[in-house]
């Protein structure tokens, strides 16, 4: 046994944990589909391409599960961690799952727990950007570099466990970086830009580490170590410049509509009408 | 953040030159880092992914590094953009900033990072000084270009305000 957990649902079937992600995504992503119908029968906007986000995303959920990855062992199962950890919670958040709850449920018992539970305390530590990094990063760091990793391939509830947890680490983390969704307490730029920086750094630095030294207890190829460890460092690349270009593009929205209130406060001073065809005002 | 006094000035008055300089030396920075990236580390394979002698605290300062360069990238273009959009751009500050920003980044990278931390060689298997010299005299160039064209920029809109 060479820590291969991914194989075991080629050898026997999907498993019970495997059934449990497919259906769950399904379920979910339908409920999502429902409620933007719901919301623009009812006459409001609401993009497109959060469904296409979120249905790609709940996809991505469903192939690391059931899907066949390339590779070696160690690749399939860090293509399945990227799948799982980093790109799907990327797009599920980008859809603003809790905007549209909040938005689609009918005032009730639903809606205002869902509201309770929004802005509860222990939502608000949680959504401290720093506590979601350690909890995703940091969990990465006990999982290869502890027997943890060694022993989820010998159990399977252990496996359905760690990328549970991997999938919960990742959403979080990408919910408190992106910040879209309305929450009890709103981290300004510097406390999320430092964060994404130290997680990233920490992401990278682990991936070097697996280039050089395998996780304890498994004894994969070199050659599946190094494709392995290269596609966690260049993959991670990725979403972190796409969680960056989320956290930019916000701010620059944000600029923007500061500039344009600025403007009009500034003309309403001046007792003048606002110049109807100011190029620089944008919208 | 520094704004302009009137958001509605004529287009070529509300120009922040500082900030335009700043804001294009981190995109130089960034660029250089990446292109170092991909083509000595992708592409030539001259110095590697990971060099196995390296300590702990220079492989988490070589991630912080790289996420840094990424991220800094990201930035970069925003407030680019920004300053576009509210026409504060002024293009020679833009210009002087980007090279001197690349040319800092490659001479930091090439004492700091090959010498100081010894992070990696610019090379292996040969003797590394005409590699070391290339690589810092590129980025004294790229400086002293910047430097000249700083000055070019600062001299023409002293006249221009003069004027």
């Amino acid at each position: 046994m060479t820590g291969s957990h991914g194989q075991h649902g080629a050898a026997m079937g999907p498993g019970a944990g495997e059934l449990i992600a497919v259906v769950g995504a399904g379920l979910v992503a339908c409920g999502y589909l429902l409620a933007a119908r719901r919301l623009r029968r009812r006459g409001d906007t609401w993009s497109p391409w959060r469904d296409v986000a979120f249905g790609t995303g709940a996809a991505g959920v469903v192939w690391a599960a059931v899907g066949p990855l390339p590779g070696g062992p160690f690749t399939a199962h860090m293509g399945r961690h990227l799948l799982v950890g980093m790109a799907a919670p990327l797009l599920l958040v980008l859809a603003r799952p809790l905007t549209l709850a909040l938005r689609s449920l009918s005032p009730g018992t639903a809606r205002r727990w869902l509201l309770a539970l929004a802005h509860s305390r222990p939502a608000g530590w949680l959504v401290f950007p720093p506590l979601a990094a350690l909890l995703d990063v940091g969990g990465l760091w006990v999982l290869y570099r502890t027997r943890l990793f060694a022993g989820m391939g010998h159990e399977p509830w252990l496996h359905a466990l760690v990328h549970a947890h991997v999938l919960a680490a990742g959403l979080l983390f990408a919910f408190t970086v992106c910040r879209l969704d309305p929450v009890r307490r709103r981290w300004g730029l510097t406390v999320r830009g430092t964060t994404l920086l130290a997680a990233g750094a920490a992401h990278a630095a682990l991936a070097k580490t697996l280039y050089a030294t395998a996780p304890p207890g498994t004894s994969f190829t070199a050659g599946d170590l190094h494709a392995g460890s290269q596609l966690m460092y260049y993959g991670g690349d990725l979403v972190e410049a796409a969680l960056a270009a989320v956290v930019a593009a916000s701010w620059y929205r944000a600029a923007g509509r500061r500039q344009r209130r600025r403007a009009s406060a500034d003309w309403a001073y001046r007792g003048c009408a606002r110049p109807a065809d100011s190029g620089f005002l944008g919208r | 953040m520094s704004t302009p006094a009137h958001p509605y000035t004529a287009p070529g008055t509300g120009r922040e030159p500082r900030r335009s300089m700043v804001v294009c030396g981190v995109i130089g920075a960034a660029v250089t880092a990446a292109l170092d990236e991909i083509v000595f580390h992708q592409i030539l394979h001259w110095h590697h992914f990971y060099d196995r002698s390296t300590p702990g605290v220079g492989l988490l300062s070589d991630g912080l590094l790289h996420t840094a360069e990424l991220l800094a990238l990201v930035a970069g273009f925003f407030l680019y953009a920004d300053l576009r959009r509210r026409r504060a751009l002024a293009p020679a500050h833009a210009l002087a900033g980007l090279f001197l920003g690349a040319g800092a980044f490659q001479l930091i990278d090439g004492i700091v990072d090959h010498k100081l931390l010894r992070l990696h060689q610019v090379r292996y298997g040969v003797d590394v000084t005409p590699y070391d010299w290339a690589w810092n005299l590129a980025g004294l160039v790229l400086l002293g270009v910047g430097g000249a064209l700083a000055v070019r920029a600062a001299r023409r809109s002293r006249a221009r305000s003069v004027a």
